[in-house]
């Protein structure tokens, strides 16, 4: 498959690449990693891009050439598996990625863009084993900013999907604002967004991708998120779920629009059942739990969406993992409670937003010249490396692992 | 007050024994209870005994208390109404079902909400209209001016509501159920199964819910009947608005373990939103009766909570699984904010390091399986998660529509305290304030009354009109007809029943400990504090009661600020034990102890019955100060013996009453530790040769049979009769514990006639005598210009009374009262100790319980009370 040649050829030509710019995004389940690699003719050597850095800090506007060009690579980890993470950057020398405190030049001291809780639960960990501080960025601040880069930056980066087909999102940045963007990851945020850095994290909901993974490892033992995915799409979850055809022996309850294979309560049959949990599939528990998640998430985002008058509605985080069935639920959920009115989104990117987010956040700082004038999207080029450990299967759809080819234009 | 430990289990044994009798001996009803009541029956109202015994034969003795004449007059038996009869069906068929539609008692009284999960059963059961309309009850209507004679009239008379719930998946039981109870068979009037079974081959039965249309053949198989579909939505809504707007304190909210009942106004009901968590979970907006729209739902509801709980932790019944969350702790199994925040905050979008940024989000990082969980830890996390989730998708849906009143019924909150507070701490959490959670007690019938309230011809579209009156307001849950109230008894218990009933109500009415506020964060949404112990171990109990429907309750007339009294319940002091002692009471007419004194309240009348002359006579020697002395010292004195029944009832058996009587009488050394005899003597015979007018009528709130009633309040009343004041003779409704019913008190007061002159005209004066006496008295009529002796019924069934809610008769009969004598512990102390009055009240009591004593009056045991109180 050529991703995954891409991927070893990337590792490969390793020496020739240049990394700069490694911004992490450390959630409760997943540690996320953006960073940026010049391409070879773009390369400089790590004293240059020092005193470049130097003196872009004193004064900042005299190119308006380009600077670095080169790709983005995303990567993730679990967070519980972060010493991998962590052999990770120091084996790729991603830490060069960081930058120096400006005000303090002499000072030897690296920072790395962070945000997620982990920033600061392992920011001493980073000290200690890397020699890195984290740069603590806001969540929702890099969630929002990586969500409007994605959105305007990348094209083909929105798409629905609905009865299996998936449509590209033609996006006007005229009119982009207001959207819902729903993060979807061990938690939910819900995040009215009204511009660039003007938001509003409006709801949210405690039954997310860590819900389905930790309830699904509990019932199913499965190993990890992916593989229990991947149980779902061979389940059926009548056999777990009460359906309303289940309550009305078989018939529609149509005065109020519910028609027989409406799921009336998730996981109610397992209740009138002799039943234990071993005689159940773990595929259609995996599936009804899937149901249930999306659907709920869906439901919760579209009255949301609705107590703001938002049309679009952004999925994005990584419990989606552009699972069809998941996708497709959401889009469902949607569609039903707002009769039509309101359009699931997602991202392809989807789990990157908030690395994403801290990544662009350098430009606050010292890197103005990393600003993004225009993305040069040989799309999808190359692949980045992900961690080894939590593969998923690389289907066509699968989206997480793909590039970015970009230019950055100093100002 | 009655209430001693050994009379209950007494009582109790003796009821055994005659139930098993009966049981065994369907056929013969002269096991020795039953011949005792009926010889004893002289001189009430007589002649329809026969059809009594009759009945009782039918399984039903209890049903029908033997002293009561009336039941069967014409206008309550059922009658065939034949008016607007037709042939339904082909008419050419065999037997073609005749169609009445006006035959108002062929309606079955059942009502079945069908769900997923669970089968919820409303049923009506008839009260014994025992007294309806007696002679006493006319005359007194006729002296009193009432005239709601046509509500009387009603097919249903009074009667209760029944609340059962089965699982779904134990249909049988149910059909059993239903079947035993003969509830499907359509008679209003359970005395008359045997005599017209057949008339049933059409009976209907209203159900709602999915399995209304799933079981629908099966009834049909077998019980026979039909099931008439009601929509589900429909009868949600018809028994939310319904309970609402009938009961009292139906609507609480619940907000970190406290709760509080929220006064509902009728006029500003609408619009609310009704979230009824089932299996699944419905949202109706309800515009009005009858208008609503179903807005939206979940499917994660209480099947979810169930099922996934099932899966695991392997836990039987919901309720197994509702209690072990008691106990747990989520931050095992949920990723806490502080989780990933390394036990921060992330105060800049509000959200505390204790609030849950994932549910089952701990489950996944660690090296544990599922067995390394605590069944308690899932099951409290897997409740947060599904409540938390109900309340932010309720509160979403009531913001869209500008609901502020958000109320949840169904059978997933069963009352539990920590679902309750989950729900109300994300309605509060996410209106930030705005919108308030408010809760059912009824919550998981709101289906089956509307089912219920949906047959036309019963006559409950009355009820709105009629007040509806719970006995039952602590709550016991009903599975599969299986009660779990307060033990009923113990017999080597040595606290009183008073004792017992303070503790336990204690325990339920006792908020559940929560972590303390502030120590983490956003209050509410706390775990609580994981020691098992200190949670009450029955928060699951439901708080729905048995309804009873009395035709008219009214708030007592005479009280003195019925504002400040409405507004601050406590004010008739211990009100949550008089519902306890109400719970018991309905306990045992649940398991047909309608009375389960009856025997011994028979046999203490008797004796002391037996001792009234002398009494009298030895009063009528003295002089009227030292009499009036006496008197008082007499109730208070009569008062002492239900403390020490059964010794008493040996006493009686060897004739030595009346010197029980004056030796606990001679005990009775004044100063008393409330002691305004004075004041009331003085009102009563005045000072200085001044005479003062007599009352106009005193109503006698009396209490327990036996001595009590006898020989103390009865010679009080005698003396009051003397001085040409009407006495009203107010007694219970229902039965409880040895107190003297309204019921019984004609038939005391009868006997009681034959002894006194006094008693007797006023007896005959107040229509209390009338037909028994003319044969005897001939002539008798023109001497009696008496004023009269009254007996009314207080609307209760329990040994306290809450004076909010009276009979009619009651309220009509204080009209012209200028004295209310309070007797006993349950009415003068435990309630109404602090009432205040528009007329003169005296309160007499001896306390027979050492907590009461030194928190009520500071005293001791055995104190006694005599508070006089001018009209204020």
């Amino acid at each position: 498959m050529d991703l995954l040649a891409a991927v070893s050829n990337q590792q490969n030509s390793q020496p020739q690449s240049q990394i700069s710019h490694l911004a992490l995004d450390i959630g409760g389940s997943l540690i996320k990693l953006v960073y940026f690699s010049r391409i070879n003719d773009s390369c400089r050597d790590n004293d240059e891009l020092r005193s470049h850095n130097e003196s872009l800090g004193v004064s900042n506007s005299d190119t308006s050439q380009p600077i670095l060009e080169g790709r983005l690579h995303f990567a993730k980890f679990e967070t519980s598996k972060i010493n991998d993470c962590l052999e990770f950057i120091r084996s790729k020398k991603l830490r060069l990625g960081g930058f120096h405190d400006c005000t303090s030049p002499s000072s030897d001291k690296i920072f790395i863009k962070a945000t997620g809780g982990g920033a600061y639960k392992f920011a001493d960990l980073f000290k200690e084993k890397l020699g890195i501080s984290l740069d603590k960025e806001d969540e929702m601040d890099c969630l929002v900013t990586g969500a409007n880069f994605l959105l305007k930056a990348v094209p083909q980066e929105a798409f629905t999907y609905l009865d299996g087909q998936k449509e590209f999102v033609q996006i006007d940045h005229n009119d982009l604002y207001p959207y819902l963007l729903v993060n979807i990851g061990s938690g939910v945020s819900m995040i009215k967004v009204d511009g660039d850095g003007k938001f509003e994290r409006v709801s949210g909901t405690n039954v997310g991708g860590g819900t389905f993974w930790g309830l699904g490892r509990l019932l199913t033992k499965c190993k990890n998120f992916d593989e229990l995915l991947e149980l779902s799409q061979l389940g059926n979850n009548r056999v777990v779920d009460m359906l309303v055809g289940d309550i009305y022996g078989g018939t529609d309850y149509a005065k109020i629009g519910l028609s027989a294979t409406t799921i009336a309560s998730s996981f109610g049959k397992a209740i009138s059942d002799n039943k234990e949990l071993e005689d159940y599939k773990p595929e259609d528990i995996s599936r009804s739990l899937l149901r249930m998640i999306s659907n709920n998430i869906g439901q919760i985002s579209y009255l949301n969406a609705l107590r703001f008058g938002l049309k679009r509605i952004f999925f994005a985080g990584f419990f989606i993992r552009g699972h069809a069935y998941t996708l497709d639920t959401i889009s469902v959920a949607v569609h039903f409670w707002s009769k039509g009115e309101a359009k699931a989104m997602f991202l392809r990117h989807e789990g990157f937003l908030g690395a994403l987010g801290a990544f662009m956040s350098y430009e606050k700082q010292s890197l103005h010249g990393l600003m993004v004038h225009k993305i040069l999207p040989r799309f999808p080029i190359s692949v980045s490396s992900a961690g080894d450990k939590i593969y998923c299967s690389l289907n066509s759809d699968s989206n997480e692992n793909e590039g970015i080819e970009c230019t950055v234009y100093g100002m | 007050m009655a209430g001693l430990t050994e009379d209950l289990v007494l009582g109790v044994d003796d009821k055994i024994e005659g139930f098993q009798n009966k049981n065994n001996n369907n056929s013969n009803s002269n096991n020795n209870n039953q011949k005792e009541v009926i010889d004893k029956e002289g001189l009430g109202v007589r002649g329809e005994e026969n059809s009594n015994t009759n009945n009782n034969q039918g399984g039903e003795r209890d049903m029908a208390p033997p002293a009561s004449s009336s039941i069967h007059r014409s206008g309550s038996r059922p009658q065939l109404d034949l008016s607007k009869a037709a042939i339904q069906g082909n008419s050419e068929e065999r037997d073609p079902t005749i169609l009445l539609p006006n035959q108002s008692d062929d309606i079955s009284h059942l009502a079945l909400d069908i769900g997923g999960s669970l089968i919820k059963l409303v049923y009506f059961s008839r009260h014994e209209d025992q007294s309806s309309d007696d002679k006493r009850k006319r005359t007194v209507k006729e002296r009193l001016g009432i005239s709601n004679g046509n509500r009387r009239s009603y097919p249903i008379l009074g009667g209760r509501l029944h609340f059962v719930k089965f699982e779904t998946s134990k249909l049988n039981e149910c059909l059993e159920f239903i079947s035993s109870k003969q509830l499907h068979r359509g008679r209003i009037d359970s005395h008359h199964w045997n005599s017209e079974a057949p008339a049933n081959e059409n009976a209907v039965i209203k159900a709602t819910g999915g399995g209304a249309y799933k079981f629908a053949d099966l009834f049909k198989e077998r019980l026979g009947v039909s099931i008439d579909k009601e929509d589900e939505m429909d009868c949600l809504v018809a028994g939310a608005n319904f309970l609402l707007k009938a009961i009292r304190h139906e609507a609480f909210t619940h907000i970190e373990g406290h709760k509080e009942f929220v006064q509902i106004d009728h006029n500003d009901l609408f619009p609310y939103l009704l979230v009824n968590i089932g299996s699944g979970v419905s949202m109706i907006k309800v515009d009005g009766d009858g208008k609503f729209q179903r807005v939206s739902g979940t499917n994660v509801g209480g099947g979810t909570y169930w099922g996934l709980g099932r899966l695991l932790t392997k836990c039987n019944s919901f309720d197994e699984l509702l209690e072990l969350s008691q106990r747990g702790d989520n931050r095992t199994i949920d990723m806490l904010v502080g989780d990933i925040y390394g036990g921060m905050d992330y105060s800049k979008i509000g959200l505390s390091a204790s609030t849950i940024a994932s549910s089952f989000g701990k489950a996944i990082s660690d090296k544990k399986e599922l067995k390394d969980y605590r069944p308690e830890d899932i099951s409290l996390s897997l409740l947060r998660m599904i409540s938390y989730n109900i309340g932010q998708i309720s509160y979403l849906n009531a913001l869209r529509f500008g609901l502020k009143r958000i109320f949840f019924g169904g059978f997933f909150i069963r009352g539990h305290a920590y679902t309750m507070d989950t729900i109300s701490f994300a309605i509060h959490f996410w209106s930030q304030g705005e919108a308030q959670a408010m809760f059912l007690r009824h919550e998981g019938f709101l289906g089956a009354l509307g089912a219920f309230m949906s047959y036309e011809k019963h006559g409950l579209d009355d009820l709105m009109v009629h007040q509806l009156v719970e006995r039952f307001p602590m709550g016991a849950p009903y599975t599969g007809g299986k009660i779990h109230g307060p033990p009923l008894g113990d017999l080597n218990e040595k606290i009183s029943w008073m004792e017992k009933f303070v503790l336990k109500g204690t325990e339920i009415t006792a908020p559940v400990p929560m972590a303390p506020p502030g120590t983490t964060g956003l209050g509410g949404f706390e775990v609580p504090s994981s020691k098992g112990g200190t949670l009450r171990s029955d928060a699951s109990a439901l708080n729905v009661g048995v309804l009873h429907l009395v035709p008219t309750l009214e708030v007592f007339p005479l009280l003195a600020n019925q504002k400040m009294l409405m507004e601050e319940p406590a004010a008739y002091g211990k009100l949550g034990l008089a519902n306890l002692l109400e719970l018991r009471e309905e306990c045992l007419r649940e398991f047909q102890f309608l009375d389960a004194y009856r025997s011994i309240k028979l046999r203490e009348n008797e004796a002391s019955l037996a001792v009234l002359p002398d009494l009298l006579l030895e009063l009528d020697r003295m002089d009227e100060e030292a009499r009036l002395l006496t008197l008082i010292e007499g109730v208070l004195a009569a008062n002492i013996f239900d403390w020490g029944s059964r010794a008493c009832v040996d006493l009686y058996h060897k004739g030595t009453i009346i010197e029980i009587y004056r030796m606990s009488r001679n005990k009775m050394q004044r100063p008393w530790r409330v002691d305004d005899f004075d004041l009331f003597k003085e009102r009563m015979l005045g000072s200085k040769g001044k005479k003062p007018r007599p009352h106009k009528r005193a109503l006698l709130f009396v209490d327990n049979s036996g001595a009590d009633i006898v020989l103390g309040m009865l010679p009080l009343a005698r003396e009051l009769l003397r001085r040409g004041t009407e006495v009203v003779l107010v007694a219970n409704s229902l039965p409880a514990l040895n107190d003297v019913t309204a019921m019984e008190l004609p038939d005391i007061v009868a006997e009681a006639a034959k002894h006194c002159d006094i008693l007797r005209r006023a007896a005959e004066a107040g229509g209390l005598l009338v037909d028994a006496m003319t044969n005897t008295l001939d002539g008798s009529k023109e001497n009696s210009s008496s004023v009269p002796l009254m007996v009314v019924e207080n609307g209760c069934g329990s040994p306290c009374i809450d004076l909010r809610q009276v009979s009619s008769e009651l309220a009509a009969a204080a009209k012209d009262a200028d004295l209310i004598i309070l007797e006993g512990m349950g009415r003068a102390l435990h309630t109404n100790f602090n009432a205040r009055f528009k007329c003169e009240a005296l309160k007499l009591a001896m306390v027979k319980n050492q907590r009461l004593a030194e928190k009520l009056i500071k005293g001791k045991i055995y104190d006694c009370v005599c508070r006089y109180e001018p009209a204020s």
